[in-house]
């Protein structure tokens, strides 16, 4: 199960060529192996495919094939009788490079870091950065001029950048990149992840880094200390130090130069160096096992001649049966040369190289009376061979008969050997069952095993159904008309709420400062509730790592810098006086541990919830989970939870019921939905039974290059796709619509508010029902301000989401600002004409400088600086509203 | 039916997933709920693994306490009522040479054969394959899809469409369209001399009328070009082949035009007797039965398609001319000509597939609508002449045994109680009057559901899946964003794992006398779960 090999080679800082032991690494994609943990799998083994080949094939058998039993062509071919060629795949280990190199760039003034892979394969550097000051082992995300071209950045940690060959003819995939030293970077931290596998290359389970200041007066111990990061980052650091002692003499080399620099009382002090570790790979590789039966007519005996071209000592283990049942023998002697009997069951022998070519084979010489000839190989690195996990089966009375029925002998061969497989389970079950200590045991186990077939087959079936689905531009419409128009708008869903609820986000970035947030938003409850919210979304609740509440780290610990629990209680018990509903905000991706393991990884959690390192994702870099594989993106800033396990979803649900009960909460807001799978979110809905939930489907990467595509299906497609998932009983923030007003308003491009069928371009305009729209939140408003709506513009943006179906949310520092009048009257507006997450909307105008709409023929607006008026026909619109370039009417 | 559930890999290029990759195989319910493990590496049986502290030696070989049935041997066996599982992939699945939403149907096949199902269905198109000139076949797309089939571990059932469709669009092959543009009676007519453009008229089955060959001839070719292509797959992979008969595939005369809406009452349909072709057969009939004023027209006083079966007198309950000698010659020969078309198709295929180790199935229609009355007049257009008076479909019956073929009956997912009441329709009865005129032929019913679908259509279908109407498989159609959809999906996983729960409470073997047919595969497996249950 090595995914990695890596030679260490700097270990140790004295002896820098020195060979170590080889390191294995961890393969974070141990896949779904963790799902048969009970059983675990044997180390050196492995599973291989293979596609059998009819026997029909011989007769058209390509050339290669030819070659490969071309001897036994020679050899009296008409005697003949049976001939099968089985391509076999198996693992094969490549062996390659991989390098680190620092050194200066050719100005001389800024630095390059490059690192290189000699492996074939499609190489991703995923990287970050650590600034000055910086403490833990959290990534930043390093400054734009430092970024490659064709960097991906992954939420804010960290970026991804292909490695590239730079020419054809190079052995290595590269990336270079440039920095400034005097910049505050402390490190640059990276994984190598190879897209074809998915598989993560790290060091040791950890990511690799690459300091680039140095403490001189902390020099020596103290540093590998201060960076707890594993041997590569301290030992890079030390032999920074080493080639620093005697550096008088090499100053003038151009790796060694050093160039210091005042920064914050320390000294920076960089090494160039160039650091080369062999990596090894596994990829599938095709084999041929062929098979000839002839018989001999001077003895009367049948031959077997088996011969592959699968390299390294190949051990055939073999027998032969008498009848369909397949019943291993051992035949009577001779047998062929290195041949043993093995456990009185079956006969291995060693297949002998050939003369020729890189190819081994044997003949074995059997009595005329068997039925068949049954074998699987073994190669030398312990892998089993078999057809179609089954045992190779060749029939040996065939003697008499004329090559053309091998068609139909064959088929019949075929249904027995999977019948005689379906026996092979039944005695396992056997075995299973009678060694088990109680049925009660079992059936649990057996229970789980079932659920966790059955979400994996409700996993592939969303994906097939999203696929689909997208191939029919359609339907989605027709789903939002057929399931959401034919329900009477009363019905409360925990996607929907009533269906005219206005949000209102009760907190910014800034709230936990004061540390009695709770008590300040519970003077404004009456307040809020009489601008007409229906819904308050409180900010995370619990003891987290981070002051705002965002990592999470004993949920059942509801003391947190926006207040004590007690206080908690009480205003939700205000907000429910004043008649709105209370969502909390649930941080179910990822939890922050309370202990290290053995490795020094924070991983092991405590408090009430005291999981352990099975609760994490196994596919994350920087927490050696013990899980499985996550089901959706991951956070790389703490543990990711892994939510296929039942005692992680059995715990949450008994949470989320908890916070529902005792502090009283509604509803949900669901943090990075992203980082897990929909499935799950329904699983905890339909447990904690919400009067309204909605996730954070946080999809960045569409709005990270200049332009926006007037065009964002694939990405509202995403986020719809994921309250699918989710079975509709989440919605989601529209965050499409976020992008494509920002693009609308700053550029006057308001055109971009209607999709090529004229419906509304977000998620609004497929499901509206489950689109929470909003222009601004914590995160991309308030001080963090990372993609802040563009500024005096914020009322169009209301006056478009107020307006429109869809439950919109409007965000607390736009409540309590200048706007707050204006946002009070376009809620009045709303909930006057009745307008709710299913209105239909009929966009009249989406023009350069203007885009008009008309919602339940009750409401008209229009937003941008160009002219519109509505019609005057049979309705009589007067006008409601009007700020900068905006207007709303109603009808009279 | 086999509910075993077994993971496959099909990703052969990755082999981390691989390793990790376990091959757990639990049922549905069929054994008492009990888990099944098999390990992906799990070697063969001389090489014991250890599991753990129980010690437990592993061993995959054969079980020696329970000999295996021997399939070959006999002939017959009883056959219990199970019934294997397809699901059919989208009628576009390919299209010109390529596979529509690889991902989606390679996502699809895994959670298939997660679910248990034994495979699914391919139709593949005469309009697609040879669509450019005659003798010019395209097989990639579809040789694609079977070998992920078969990489999936699941069968396939294939259905050679020598029709069109309307939705999605997949016409005939363009040459023969092209031909059609001047030679119009290549087609069938109605009595306003409309052609049906959906595939050719069965009166010209034997009429070179295809640049010198005959459709017969034409569709031969396609079938031994398939199965050279597909050689690899035949008997292994592809279990069972539908010979397209007509409109919809299904045996019977497009007498419905533009099918009407579920929420309409169905007109009577109309006889499509009216090409040149097929009038120059009833001509040449009727001077030989010594009626030649009889053989000028089909009758005068039958209602067009979309009436009302009422607004004319031959299908009057009492007294209209179906009863009259007239009719009883006109039905006999409109019936016999679909018959012995269906006979040439069936004949042809198993003809060509003789040696090879597939069912070969026909599909029959369903025709329910105004079953209630008396004259069954959309029986009667399709071309079935079965009557309250007379059983019609003994002949189709006694065709398809003939030819050792299975028959295919659509629409077992609908129920008397949804129909219009004043359409008179009855697809339960009807149903099971095909299903006995079937058995007492021994021809094996694989059942599918009706496309439109219908309301507790799953109920329906399993109901039908435990009667005596259904013997072979069942054929889902079809996988789709709506099969998959959050509102369907899991409705089907649970009928799924419903489908074997009768047995769950039974400690006998579910076997029933009767009914006899061929063994395969499948019988010996249903064995073998019984096998597992009593151990």
């Amino acid at each position: 199960m090595a995914a990695v090999t890596i030679d260490s080679l700097l270990q140790n800082p004295t002896l820098l060529f020195r060979p170590k032991a080889k390191v294995m690494l961890k393969p974070p994609r141990s896949l779904d192996c963790s799902r048969n943990r009970k059983l675990p799998l044997s180390r050196g083994s492995c599973f291989c495919s293979f596609n059998p080949r009819r026997t029909i094939h011989v007769v058209r058998a390509s050339s290669s094939e030819t070659a490969l039993i071309g001897n036994f062509d020679t050899s009296s071919s008409d005697d003949i009788f049976y001939k099968d060629i089985f391509p076999v795949k198996r693992i094969e280990k490549v062996e390659g490079k991989f390098f680190i190199r620092l050194d200066r760039s050719k100005d001389q003034h800024d630095w390059q870091l490059t690192v290189g892979c000699s492996l074939p394969g499609k190489w991703i550097l995923h990287w970050g950065v650590s600034y000055l000051g910086d403490s833990g082992s959290e990534w930043d995300q390093p400054p734009k001029g430092m970024r490659p071209p064709g960097s991906i950045p992954i939420k804010d940690y960290a970026i991804e950048t292909p490695l590239k060959k730079l020419s054809e003819g190079d052995i290595f995939h590269e990336v270079k990149i440039d920095f400034n030293p005097s910049s505050e970077i402390a490190a640059i931290h990276f994984v190598l992840k190879d897209e074809e596998t998915g598989a993560w290359y790290q060091h040791r389970g950890m990511d690799f880094k690459v300091p680039l200041v140095d403490y001189l007066e902390d020099d020596g111990n103290t540093v590998g200390a201060k960076r707890g990061f594993g041997v590569l980052s301290g030992a890079l650091q030390q032999f920074s130090n080493v080639l620093l002692k005697s550096e008088a003499s090499h100053a003038d080399s151009q790796n060694n130069s050093i160039e210091s620099k005042d920064s914050k009382n320390k000294n920076r002090c960089l090494e160039g160096f160039y650091e080369e570790q062999s990596i090894v790979k596994e990829v599938s590789v095709g084999n041929l096992v062929s098979v000839a039966v002839r018989k001999s007519p001077e003895t009367g005996k049948v031959i077997v001649c088996l011969e592959t071209d699968i390299p390294g000592d190949v051990v055939v283990h073999w027998g032969v049966c008498r009848d369909d049942a397949k019943i291993w023998e051992i035949p009577a002697a001779p047998y062929p040369p290195e041949t043993t009997v093995f456990k009185n069951k079956a006969l291995r022998t060693l297949l002998q190289p050939k003369a020729t070519g890189n190819r081994s084979g044997a003949l074995f010489t059997l009595d005329e009376e068997h039925f068949g000839f049954l074998f699987v190989l073994k190669l030398d690195d312990n892998t089993w061979l078999k057809f179609k996990e089954n045992d190779f089966y060749v029939p040996l009375l065939g003697t008499s008969s004329v090559p053309g029925q091998y068609g139909q002998s064959d088929i019949t061969t075929e249904e027995i050997s999977s019948k005689s497989y379906t026996d092979g389970i039944i005695n396992e079950i056997r075995n299973l069952v009678s060694g088990l200590s109680s049925e009660k045991s079992q059936k649990t186990k057996t229970k789980e095993v079932q659920e966790s077939i059955l979400q994996e087959i409700e996993q592939l079936a969303a994906e097939a159904y999203s696929i689909f689905r997208s191939s029919i531009t359609t339907v989605p419409e027709e789903v939002v008309s057929e399931t959401e128009t034919t329900k009477p708008a009363v019905k409360i869903s925990s996607g929907t709420g009533t269906g005219f609820e206005i949000l209102c986000q009760g907190f910014n970035w800034e709230s936990h400062k004061s540390g009695r947030w709770y008590m300040e938003l519970k003077e404004k409850a009456s307040e809020i509730s009489s601008l007409g919210f229906t819904v308050i979304w409180l900010p995370p609740p619990t003891e987290s790592v981070s002051p705002e509440g965002y990592m999470p780290k004993d949920l059942y610990n509801l003391n947190s810098r926006y207040g004590t629990i007690a206080e908690l209680k009480e205003l939700v018990k205000s907000l429910h006086e004043v008649g709105m509903k209370v969502l909390g905000d649930v941080v179910l991706n990822h939890r922050c541990a309370h202990f290290k393991n053995q490795n020094g990884v924070w991983n092991i959690f405590g408090g009430r919830l005291n999981w352990d390192d099975r609760a994490v994702v196994a596919d994350d870099p920087h927490f050696q989970g013990r899980g499985n594989k996550s089901s959706g993106d991951n956070f790389h800033a703490a543990p990711n939870i892994d939510h296929s396990q039942e005692f992680v979803r059995k715990d949450l649900k008994e949470w989320l019921g908890w916070l529902r009960e005792e502090i009283g909460y509604d509803g949900w807001r669901l943090d990075f939905v992203r980082g897990f799978w929909g499935g799950y979110v329904k699983d905890y809905l339909e447990a904690s039974e919400p009067y309204f939930a909605v996730g954070e489907y946080w999809d960045s990467l569409s709005y990270t290059y200049g332009e926006m595509d007037h065009n964002q299906d694939s990405h509202r497609q995403r986020i719809v796709d994921w309250i699918n998932a989710t079975n509709g009983t989440a919605g989601a923030f529209d965050v499409t619509t976020k992008g494509i007003l920002h693009s609308a308003l700053e550029r006057c491009e308001y055109w971009r508010l209607s999709d090529k069928k004229g419906k509304p371009p977000g998620v609004v305009g497929w499901w509206p029902s489950r689109a929470v729209t909003f222009i601004e939140n914590h995160d991309t408003g308030s001080t963090q301000g990372h993609w802040r709506f563009p500024g005096g513009k914020e009322m169009q943006g209301y006056a478009y989401i107020l307006t429109h179906p869809g439950t919109p949310a409007v965000f607390y520092d736009h409540i309590f600002s200048h706007h707050r009048s204006e946002i009070a009257n376009l809620i009045s507006v709303r909930n006057r004409n009745g307008i709710h997450c299913r209105s239909l909307v009929k966009i009249v105008k989406a023009e350069r400088d203007v885009y008009a709409a008309i919602i339940d023929e009750k409401v008209a607006m229009k937003i941008g600086p160009g002219y519109y008026e509505p019609p005057s026909g049979s309705q009589r619109w007067s006008l409601a509203l009007e700020g900068r370039d905006y207007k709303v009417w109603e009808t009279s | 039916m086999e509910v075993s559930v077994i993971r496959s890999c099909s990703q052969a290029t990755n082999l981390k997933t691989e390793l990790g990759f376990k091959d757990s195989r639990f049922s549905f319910g069929k054994f008492n709920e009990k888990l099944f493990f098999r390990k992906p590496n799990s070697v063969s049986f001389q090489s014991p693994l250890r599991r753990g502290k129980s010690g437990l030696r592993i061993t995959a070989q054969a079980a020696q306490s329970d000999p295996l049935p021997k399939s070959k041997s006999s002939t017959k066996s009883k056959t219990l009522n199970r019934v294997r599982l397809f699901a059919g992939l989208p009628l576009d699945v390919v299209s010109g040479g390529t596979v529509n939403q690889f991902r989606a149907i390679s996502a699809g096949l895994k959670a298939l054969k997660l679910l248990g199902l034994e495979g699914v269905e391919l139709p593949i198109w005469w309009g697609v394959v040879e669509h450019e000139s005659m003798g010019k076949y395209d097989w990639s797309g579809y040789l694609t899809i079977a070998e992920m089939v078969r990489k999936a571990g699941l069968k396939l059932h294939v259905t050679l469409c020598f029709h069109a469709s309307s939705q999605p669009k997949i016409p005939l092959p363009e040459w023969v369209l092209d031909i059609g543009k001047t030679k119009s009676n290549i087609f069938f007519k109605d009595r306003a001399g409309k052609p049906y453009r959906g595939c050719l008229s069965l009166a010209v089955d034997e009429l070179a009328v295809l640049n010198g060959k005959t459709p017969m001839q034409v569709y031969q070719d396609f079938c031994e070009s398939f199965k050279s292509a597909f050689s690899a797959f035949i008997g292994s992979t592809i279990m069972g082949i539908t010979m397209g008969l007509g409109p919809d595939g299904e045996l019977r005369y497009p007498s419905h035009r533009g099918f009407a809406k579920s929420d309409t009452v169905p007109g009577a349909g109309e006889f499509q007797c009216y090409d040149k072709n097929m009038l120059h057969l009833l001509k040449q009939h009727a001077e030989a039965c010594g009626k030649p004023k009889w053989g000028l027209g089909g009758p005068h006083d039958a209602p067009a398609n979309s009436e009302l079966p009422t607004a004319n007198t031959f299908f009057k309950d009492h007294g209209g001319s179906w009863e009259s000698p007239y009719g009883d010659f006109f039905l006999s020969w409109y019936s016999s000509q679909l018959i012995a078309h269906g006979d040439r198709l069936l004949s042809l295929a198993s003809s060509v597939f003789s040696d090879s180790a597939v069912n070969i199935f026909g599909k029959v229609p369903l025709m329910h609508s105004w079953h209630g009355t008396r004259s069954h007049p959309s029986e009667l257009t399709a071309g079935f002449y079965n009557t309250a008076t007379r059983k019609g479909y003994e002949e189709v019956a006694e065709m398809f045994a003939r030819n050792s073929c299975k028959i295919i009956l659509p629409g077992m997912d609908q129920s008397d109680k949804y129909q219009l009441k004043e359409s008179l329709s009855s697809p339960e009865s009807l149903l099971a009057e095909i299903g006995t005129a079937c058995n007492k032929h021994g021809v094996g019913i694989s059942g599918q559901n009706s496309t439109v679908g219908a309301p507790d259509g799953l109920k329906q279908i399993k109901k039908n899946m435990l009667s005596e109407n259904l013997n072979d498989s069942f054929i889902f159609q079809r996988i789709g964003a709506q099969f998959f959809a959050p509102e369907h999906f899991p409705l089907f996983i649970e009928f799924v794992r419903k489908l074997n729960q009768p047995e769950l409470h039974s400690g006998n073997l579910p076997t029933k006398e009767g009914t006899t047919t061929a063994t395969d595969s499948v019988h010996t497996r249903s064995n073998l779960s019984i096998h597992m249950q009593s151990a």
